[in-house]
């Protein structure tokens, strides 16, 4: 009797041995605080300027750009600039991507706009997000003022 | 996968490929097992979503928007707001955060998320695997976790359309978590906590929304 539980149990532990297989392993951590050629080029990439002066106007074309790609705004700021918005995977729930937007006048008519994005806790570093997003971003404007 | 040092030394002694041989002879148990394990396996595997996916605007955004959105014809923005805040209180939610400036709100509320075509479904499962349990003398009964409990949530933006402030707009978003409870697999208890998300697409909660708002501000809300 003891054997056969025994038994389950090791035939217990092999199958969450084999669903533990699913996940990636840990990849090694980098030197975390150092700056590194690799971030300007992603800061570039999260950052685009825009001829828009007043701030609370651009914060609302990225909120509706944010809605229009179907994220739910979780938190927003007007006097800081910041919005934060969040959107799962449909109809698989597993993957989430996170957004912080954050607005910030550059000069008496331009607005500097940087959106850091994450996916399943992890960094995008890929352009053709930021690139989506700001192109979704443009067109917000654009309807907006029209 | 390597298995480990560390794991194979918690094994007790005497267990290794006896017992792996014993479990051949016990079939049945193999085979139930297997199917359990190939059910998370599925859970598992499911599709991936990349991350390029979720910053692509889709074909059925644009109903989503207009079934998520209404208009008003009203130059205060700040009175749709409260208004809006109101309404949501009356639905009984909690208003968990809020800008006036960007006419933002969010509000959430906990409710039970027990349904009966799951109970029963659990119940089916239960008895099945537990035949299998029987014919194998073993116990092989597996309890599924059922959705227990959930968070309703709600973002809401109200902001205007035009540089003359004349009309505004309102978008709501209703989503929802929600928590499976504990089930069982033979001996073994699978811990509470699991969750999952999902956005709230049923077109009859907006529109009480938006035709409680509207008896609230006096106005007319308009489709998009």
């Amino acid at each position: 009797m003891l054997e056969k539980s025994v038994c389950l149990a090791t035939l217990t532990f092999l199958v969450a041995l084999g669903l533990g297989a699913c996940a990636s392993p840990p990849e090694e951590p980098e030197a975390l605080l150092a700056p590194t050629e690799e971030q300007m080029k992603i800061r570039n990439l999260q950052t685009r300027t825009f001829d828009i002066a007043d701030r609370r106007i651009a914060m609302l074309g990225v909120i509706a750009a944010l809605q229009d790609l179907g994220f739910i705004i979780e938190r927003a700021n007007e006097p800081l600039g910041l919005v934060t918005a969040a959107r799962f995977a449909e109809p698989n729930y597993y993957d989430a991507v996170g957004i912080t937007v954050t607005v910030r006048p550059l000069n008496e008519k331009q607005t500097t706009i940087r959106a850091n994005a994450i996916f399943n806790n992890q960094p995008i570093t890929d352009p053709e997000v930021y690139q989506n997003f700001f192109a979704t971003l443009e067109r917000s404007f654009f309807i907006g003022r029209n | 996968m390597p298995i480990t040092i560390r794991s194979s030394r918690q094994w007790p002694s005497g267990c290794s490929v006896r017992a792996l041989a014993t479990a051949w002879r016990l079939g049945r148990e193999w085979v139930a097992l297997l199917a359990i394990g190939s059910l998370w396996g599925i859970a598992c595997a499911g599709p991936k979503t990349t991350s390029i996916e979720l910053f692509r605007l889709t074909p059925d955004g644009a109903a989503n928007k207009a079934m998520q959105t209404r208009q008003f014809e009203t130059p205060n923005s700040d009175e749709l707001l409260s208004a809006s805040a109101a309404v949501l209180q009356d639905l009984g939610f909690q208003v968990t955060e809020s800008d006036r400036s960007v006419g933002f709100l969010r509000a959430a509320k906990e409710r039970s998320a027990r349904e009966y075509g799951q109970e029963i479904r659990r119940d089916i499962v239960a008895f099945l695997t537990l035949l299998l349990g029987a014919a194998g003398r073993a116990n092989t009964m597996y309890v599924m976790p059922v959705d227990l409990h959930q968070q309703i949530n709600a973002s809401l933006i109200a902001q205007p359309i035009d540089d003359g402030d004349q009309r505004q707009t309102v978008r709501i978003v209703f989503y929802r978590l929600v928590w499976k409870g504990s089930g069982s697999s033979g001996n073994q208890s699978i811990p509470p906590g699991e969750q999952k998300m999902e956005m709230i697409r049923d077109a009859t909660i907006y529109q009480q929304f938006f035709a409680r708002l509207s008896k609230a501000v006096f106005l007319e809300a308009h489709k998009i």
